[in-house]
């Protein structure tokens, strides 16, 4: 009895659905047909929006692909800063950008240069080239990072701070002469701002104006947040280009330093064996950065916020009772800044500001202002050690471009080729932390120069 | 734009000037700076011979623990 009731309930049911279907299919044909009959009265491109066979999917699906974005162009195509993008930038200029955050990948991995700073901003460059995300708007992942802490230089503040935290001055307070060394190198900057602006001035093929100049030769300090720093500052539309030729430079110190100071000291002068440090006392460390910053404040305070975050760092690591602050600032707060500077400077590494003459010139003017900062150093070095009583291996003035501690590294390095055992390690590190000051000082000049 | 040339050359002056002047006050500061700290704070020497002693301190604590130890396993 039971089951036939339930026989019927499922026939009632198969039928209602059926017709159900029956009138759903009527009425979609019905549609269709109005549809039809309205696109071949007006044949207007909405109407034939609506009725999309499957291939017009699929070809609008296209469309909005990748694929389709690189290889077709569109005219009057604009970035998410809303400036024009030409043909070529949207097609093969991304596809080159594309090749070269790749080179940038691997030089950070398999080579190890500078992989904490050049993997975020390759992997920014990655990100900015990508059509139709336009992720470097102001609203989009990259630009909202770089309009939080690059374009107010916001991140390279942070960063200096955590240097100063991991930075100790021992061995400049240990010989407080070798710091002149780390103002020798800034010899770099202003040297090459004087070539930059000969270049443009001379050549048809660069049109940089002065303070185009003075953000491209700071990479002769070889100092990458103040590198960023006034780049913002003085032209932020080679922000890219001189924050990547900045730490490729800079990653390139092992190869680029060497011939330079081989070709400028004699075999005598690179054996010199230096004197043993003497030990510093805890309160001239203690005391140091305040005198900085006190310097900075009467001389030059167009320079304090870059030696004030310094300061601060480095005054809370050697107070030595705010351990948990300077630990912070050495470890995850510059690790997140690391991140969000990297990125902030990959989205400019977008085709249409990337791929354009300028950058070459960045490029070789960056090289020479970095070659010209060591060789100035090791000349200065040579000089001291003509004039002091005490030796002084002219390595160690190519450690005066900041660069800590590779520079320093490299100098060791080259000094225990000539003469093993010979540790200038130390003696090196002196003009290595003084160079960061004297770059920050450099940069101070500048900005109140072109502000 | 014909005087840029000029222009750079007379930063590159002020500029170096600026940096060593600055560094230059700095080191002599610095040097200040120890004279008067060596003369009114001197270093006591005794810092790093008292880190020695706890050395010894913990040594002779560790030798203690381990002659207790072998003893009780001895009574087991």
């Amino acid at each position: 009895m039971k089951k036939s009731i339930v026989a019927v309930l499922l026939l009632f049911i198969t039928l209602f659905a059926t017709n159900a279907a029956a009138s759903g299919h009527e009425q979609v044909a019905q549609q269709t047909h109005a549809i039809e009959h309205h696109a071949a009265v007006d044949s207007s491109e909405k109407a034939v929006a609506h009725d999309k066979g499957v291939w017009e999917l699929l070809k609008s699906f296209y469309k909005t692909t990748g694929l389709y974005a690189f290889t077709t162009p569109q005219e009057g195509m604009v970035n998410g800063e809303g400036e024009p993008v030409n043909a070529f930038h949207q097609t093969w200029g991304r596809v080159i950008m594309i090749g070269i955050t790749l080179l940038l990948f691997y030089l950070a991995i398999a080579k190890g240069f500078e992989p904490l700073l050049l993997l975020p901003i390759g992997f920014g460059g990655l990100l900015a080239n990508i059509p139709f995300a336009n992720m470097t708007a102001d609203h989009g992942f990259l630009g909202v990072i770089y309009n939080a802490g690059i374009a107010n230089e916001f991140f390279p503040l942070l960063i200096f701070m955590g240097v100063g935290a991991m930075t100790d001055f021992g061995p400049m307070l240990a010989n407080p002469k070798t710091a002149l060394l780390g103002g020798a190198a800034q010899f770099g900057i202003f040297g090459t701002l004087v070539g930059a602006a000969a270049l443009s001035q001379f050549t048809p093929a660069f049109d940089f104006s002065l303070q185009d100049c003075a953000a491209i030769s700071i990479i002769g300090g070889a100092d990458g947040p103040t590198s960023i720093f006034i780049a913002t500052k003085l032209a932020p539309d080679l922000l890219g280009a001189i924050a990547v030729a900045a730490y490729s430079y800079m990653a390139l110190v092992p190869v680029i330093q060497p011939p330079i100071m081989k070709a400028l000291t004699s075999k005598e002068e690179r054996v010199i064996v230096m004197k043993q440090q003497r030990k510093v006392h805890k309160l001239e460390k203690l005391f140091l950065p305040l005198i900085v910053l006190g310097l900075s404040i009467l001389l030059l305070p167009e320079s304090t916020p870059l030696i004030g975050a310094f300061t601060f760092g480095n005054f809370a690591k050697e107070s030595g009772v705010v351990d948990r602050l300077s630990d912070t600032m050495q470890n995850s707060l510059i690790n997140i800044v690391t991140i969000l500077l990297g990125l902030g400077v990959g989205s400019k590494l977008a085709a249409e500001k990337f791929l354009v003459g300028d950058t070459l010139g960045i490029l070789i003017l960056g090289l020479v202002a970095f070659a010209v900062g060591t060789a100035a150093g090791v000349l200065m070095a040579k000089l001291m050690n003509r004039l002091s009583s005490e030796p002084i291996n002219p390595l160690i003035g190519a450690a005066g471009v900041s660069a800590v501690p590779m520079a320093a590294r490299v100098v060791n390095k080259v000094g225990m080729e000539e003469k093993p055992g010979n540790i200038l390690l130390m003696h090196a590190m002196g003009p290595n932390v003084a160079g960061v000051i004297g770059s920050a000082v450099a940069a101070g000049v500048l900005i109140s120069i072109f502000n | 734009m014909e005087n840029m040339v000029a222009e750079s050359f007379k930063y590159m002056i002020l500029g170096m000037g600026i940096v060593f002047a600055f560094l230059y006050i700095m080191v002599l500061v610095l040097q200040t700076q120890a004279k008067l700290i060596a003369k009114y704070f001197p270093e006591k020497p005794a810092g790093p011979a008292g880190g020695a002693s706890t050395g010894v301190d913990k040594k002779k604590v560790a030798a203690v623990i381990a002659a207790i130890q072998h003893h009780k396993n001895l009574g087991k």
